[in-house]
């Protein structure tokens, strides 16, 4: 039996790709109308966010997939994950150009992507794409 | 009791709270997911899907405090 388990998990990889896409184009745009420590303090906040998310997403899906479940791979990743991880925190958190509260804004820009691409989502109904098509089709 | 001491006191405590929190938070959270998977587990893409969402939240909650605690670090010891 084939089961789908990847059903709602694109929308955790679209977030990542939204996040890091609108990252990359706020890091020109801030460094030129803004000041250039702001921005990139903001940036690796950012950066630093979107890696710890994707971590935490592999090893969620490693531990819990009932069909591809990889405890050992997803031990690796932890060990990896939380000294390199936590390490470049303090990394950046010590930086004296860094302010610490534009990291942190940095940092949730990801969940300000989630709760904006979830309102949409719930704003906007799951069919709207079909029925726009099928207007251009009619006229 | 001045308040560089209480600050001294009053910052590992709050960080250590709020692993505590943060640590009982994700440990309910997988726990009732895997329960859930359990027994559905032809949903296991969308529990996982909200899951994930919850934990990197709990996480963040966890690294704010962290945050605090380098921003008001420097203030014990001046």
């Amino acid at each position: 039996m084939i089961m789908k388990t990847d059903s709602g998990l694109n929308f955790l990889d679209q977030i990542v790709k939204a996040t890091a896409f609108l990252l990359l184009i706020f890091l020109p745009l801030g460094m030129y109308y803004w000041t250039v420590n702001n921005t990139l303090a903001l940036f690796s906040g950012g950066i630093w966010g979107v890696i710890n998310f994707m971590f935490i997403s592999a090893i969620t899906k490693l531990v819990l997939s009932p069909n591809n479940s990889d405890k050992i791979k997803a031990l690796k990743l932890g060990i990896i994950k939380f000294p390199l991880l936590y390490l470049a925190g303090y990394f950046l958190l010590s930086v004296p150009q860094f302010e610490a509260i534009y990291l942190t804004l940095g940092f949730s820009s990801l969940f300000a992507v989630l709760i904006l691409w979830s309102l949409g989502s719930l704003l906007v109904p799951s069919n709207w794409n079909a029925k726009v098509k099928d207007s251009e089709v009619v006229t | 009791m001045d308040y560089q001491a209480m600050l001294a006191i009053g910052l590992p405590i709050g960080v250590g709270l709020a692993a505590i929190g943060s640590g009982i938070g994700l440990g309910g959270a997988v726990g009732s997911a895997m329960d859930a998977i359990g027994r559905n587990p032809e949903a296991s893409g969308k529990i996982m899907t909200s899951m994930i969402i919850g934990a990197a939240l709990i996480e963040a909650l966890t690294i704010y405090a962290l945050v605090v605690f380098f921003m008001l670090q420097g203030h014990i010891g001046s």
